[in-house]
C-alpha cells in the first residue's frame, strides 16, 4: 500500500476523515452493539449526598439511645439470620444445555438422543460420550464446548462469573466469549484458565493432557507452576508434574524432543544441561515464548544463558534489566512477556488471584 | 436500534465543560446531568475494557454517583475528564476485589425477539469474539480502541475527554489497531472470523 493511501486510512481511524478504512468500518459495525445508550439518571431527584451537620440536643440524645437499642436488636437478628440461613449453592447461574452432535451421549442417566432435544446439565453431573457419540454444551454468556467421542466431562461449579468443568478424559474444543478468567477446566494434571478464546484440550487415560490454543491465550497451572499458551502454541501436562513448557507447533523436531525430555523425564543434571543447550541453540525467534518460560524453570546458574538467548531473540523492553530478570523480578518478567504481544499478563495476574481464592480451586 | 454516529469534537466544548463542572460543584444537578451526557461514553468504554459487559451499565451509574458525591473535592475543573477516568478505573479494579455480584434473572423474550436473536446469532458471536480479542490486548491499547471502535469517539475527542495528549492517544490507537489486525488475521485462519 502506498504511503499516501496508508495515511488516508490512518486519518479515518484517527478522526474519521479521509477515505474510510473498510476493516475499521466493519469493526465499528460489529462492536457498535456494545455502545453506551443509557439515558442520564435524574440527578435532580437524588437527595443531597454531602454529609449533613448534626444538631444535637438532650431530646435527640434520648431518641438516639432508643434508636441505638432498636439497631442493636436488628443487628442481632441479622447476625442470627446470616449464620443460620441456608448457604447459597454454586449452581446459581443458568444451566448448560447439552445437545447431541452424533450418536447418543449421556448426561447422568439421561440419554441425549436425536429426538430428545437439548438436556440441562446440573452441578456434579457428568456428560459421557462413547466411542461413537459427540455432543456440544452451550451457555449463552460463557461460550460453547464441543465434546469429542470417548470423553467424560463433569460440571463442577456454575456460579455467577465462574464456570468450572472437569475433563476426566477425552477431548473438548472450547470457544469462550466470557471475560478472561471466568471459564476454568480441571484436568487430572493441571487447571486450564481461559484468557479468551478458542482452544482444544485433550486428556488421555493416564491423566496426561495436551492443550492447543488457536485463538487468544490460555493459562495452565498446577502447584504454582504456570504456563501461558498463546494462539499457535501447545502445552503438555503430566500427572504429579503439572504443565510443561509451552512451545510453538512449528518448532523444529530436535527442539520439541529436547523440550519433552527436559520437562518430563527423570534425567541427570548433566543430561539436563545438555538438553538446555539444545533448546537454546535451536530456538528460533518464534520460540521466544518457550525460552521466556524457561527463565523461571532453570537454576540460578543456568538463568544467565537463558537470559542471553532470549535477549538475542526478543530484546527486553525498556525498564527490564538483566539483574532484574536473573532475580526473577515479577514485574520485569511480566513486562517482557507483554512485549511479545500475545496478551496482557495483567489479565492473568488479576483473574488468577480471583479463582485461586476459591476454596476448591487451587490444586 | 440505530446507534449514535462518531462524533467530531468541538473545541469550544472544553470551555463549556469547565463551566458545567463549576456549576455542578456548586450543586447544579442539571449541569451534572449534562456532564453525564458528555462523559458517559468515556466511562462506559473504560469499564468495558475491564469488566464483563453485562455489568457495565450498572457500573456507569455507580461511577457518576460516586463522582457526584466527591465533586466538591475536585480542585482543577479543567481536569474533570482525567479525574473521572481515574474514578472509573478504580471502580473497575474494585469490581474484581469484591465478591462477584449475583447474576440477574434473564427476562423472558417475545417470539419476535427470539427470532431476531437467532437471525443475529452469527453477528452476535462475532462481536463477542472481537470484543474478547480487544480486551486481551495490552491495557494501553484496549482503552483507546474501545473508545474509538465501540463508543464511536474520535481520537481528538478521546484525548480531550481523558486528559491525555493527542500524541499518546494516536500512538496507542494505531499500535493497538495493528496488533488487533494481527489477532484478527490469526483468528480468521482458525475460525473464519474476519474483519475484512
Amino acid at each position: 500500500m502506498s504511503e499516501k493511501k496508508q495515511t488516508m486510512k490512518d486519518d479515518y481511524l484517527w478522526d474519521r476523515s479521509g477515505k474510510p478504512d473498510p476493516e475499521v468500518q466493519k469493526l465499528e459495525a460489529a462492536l457498535g452493539r456494545y455502545r453506551h445508550n443509557q439515558p442520564a439518571p435524574s440527578f435532580e431527584k437524588i437527595r443531597d449526598l454531602r454529609p449533613v451537620k448534626q444538631h444535637w440536643s438532650i431530646f435527640s440524645l434520648r431518641w438516639s439511645y432508643q434508636l441505638g437499642a432498636v439497631a442493636a436488636v436488628v443487628l442481632l437478628a441479622a447476625t442470627v439470620f446470616l449464620v443460620l440461613r441456608p448457604k447459597p449453592t454454586e449452581n446459581a447461574g443458568p444451566s448448560w444445555a447439552v445437545a447431541r452432535l452424533e450418536g447418543t451421549p449421556r448426561v447422568g442417566w439421561h440419554s441425549v438422543g436425536e429426538k430428545s432435544g437439548p438436556v440441562k446439565m446440573g452441578i456434579g453431573q457428568t456428560l459421557v460420550t462413547d466411542g461413537s457419540s459427540r455432543a456440544s454444551i452451550t451457555l449463552d454468556e460463557t461460550g460453547r464446548v464441543e465434546v469429542d467421542a470417548g470423553s467424560r466431562l463433569r460440571l463442577v461449579t456454575n456460579g455467577p462469573g465462574r464456570k468450572r468443568l472437569s475433563l476426566e478424559r477425552g477431548t473438548i474444543h472450547a470457544t469462550i466469549w466470557a471475560p478472561p478468567g471466568e471459564f476454568v477446566v480441571d484436568t487430572p494434571s493441571a487447571v486450564a484458565v481461559d484468557l479468551g478464546c478458542v482452544y482444544t484440550l485433550h486428556v488421555d487415560d493416564s491423566g496426561a493432557g495436551l492443550l492447543r490454543t488457536t485463538m487468544g491465550w490460555v493459562g495452565f497451572k498446577l502447584n504454582g507452576q504456570e504456563s501461558f499458551i498463546p494462539a499457535g502454541a501447545v502445552c503438555k501436562t503430566r500427572p504429579k508434574i503439572g504443565p510443561g513448557t509451552p512451545y510453538m507447533e512449528d518448532a523444529p523436531a530436535s527442539f520439541l524432543d529436547a523440550l519433552s525430555r527436559f520437562d518430563f523425564e527423570s534425567i541427570t543434571p548433566a543430561e539436563r544441561n545438555a538438553l538446555l543447550g539444545i533448546l537454546l541453540a535451536d530456538a528460533r525467534k518464534n520460540d521466544a515464548l518457550t525460552i521466556w518460560h524457561l527463565l523461571s524453570r532453570v537454576s540460578d546458574a543456568d538463568r544467565q544463558g537463558v537470559y542471553d538467548r532470549l535477549a538475542s531473540l526478543a530484546p527486553p523492553p525498556a525498564g527490564v534489566t538483566r539483574n532484574g530478570i536473573l532475580r526473577l523480578d515479577r514485574p520485569m518478567l511480566d513486562s517482557w512477556w507483554n512485549s511479545f504481544g500475545f496478551g496482557d499478563i495483567y489479565l492473568w495476574r488479576t483473574y488468577e488471584r480471583d479463582w485461586s481464592q476459591h476454596p476448591s480451586t487451587d490444586k | 436500534m440505530e446507534r449514535q454516529a462518531v462524533t467530531v469534537w468541538p473545541v469550544a466544548e472544553s470551555r463549556e465543560d469547565d463551566s458545567l463542572v463549576s456549576a455542578a460543584r456548586d450543586g447544579d444537578r442539571a449541569a451534572f446531568g449534562r456532564l453525564y451526557d458528555r462523559y458517559a461514553r468515556m466511562v462506559h468504554g473504560i469499564l468495558l475494557a475491564r469488566v464483563p459487559p453485562r455489568e457495565v451499565d450498572d457500573l456507569v451509574q455507580e461511577v457518576f454517583l460516586l463522582a457526584l458525591r466527591r465533586l466538591h473535592a475536585l480542585r482543577d475543573v479543567s481536569r474533570f475528564g482525567a479525574w473521572l477516568g481515574t474514578i472509573t478505573r478504580n471502580r473497575a479494579n474494585d469490581y474484581f476485589r469484591k465478591e462477584i455480584p449475583a447474576e440477574r434473572v434473564t427476562d423472558p423474550v417475545s417470539e419476535d425477539q427470539a427470532e431476531s436473536r437467532t437471525t443475529n446469532r452469527t453477528a452476535e458471536l462475532e462481536a463477542k469474539m472481537i470484543l474478547a480479542l480487544v480486551r486481551a490486548l495490552p491495557e494501553a491499547y484496549r482503552e483507546p480502541l474501545i473508545l474509538r471502535l465501540v463508543e464511536g469517539m474520535t481520537g481528538p475527542e478521546i484525548a480531550e475527554r481523558t486528559g491525555l495528549t493527542h500524541g499518546s492517544v494516536r500512538v496507542n490507537l494505531f499500535r493497538g489497531m495493528r496488533l488487533l489486525r494481527e489477532k484478527l488475521d490469526e483468528a480468521a485462519g482458525s475460525q473464519g472470523l474476519s474483519a475484512t
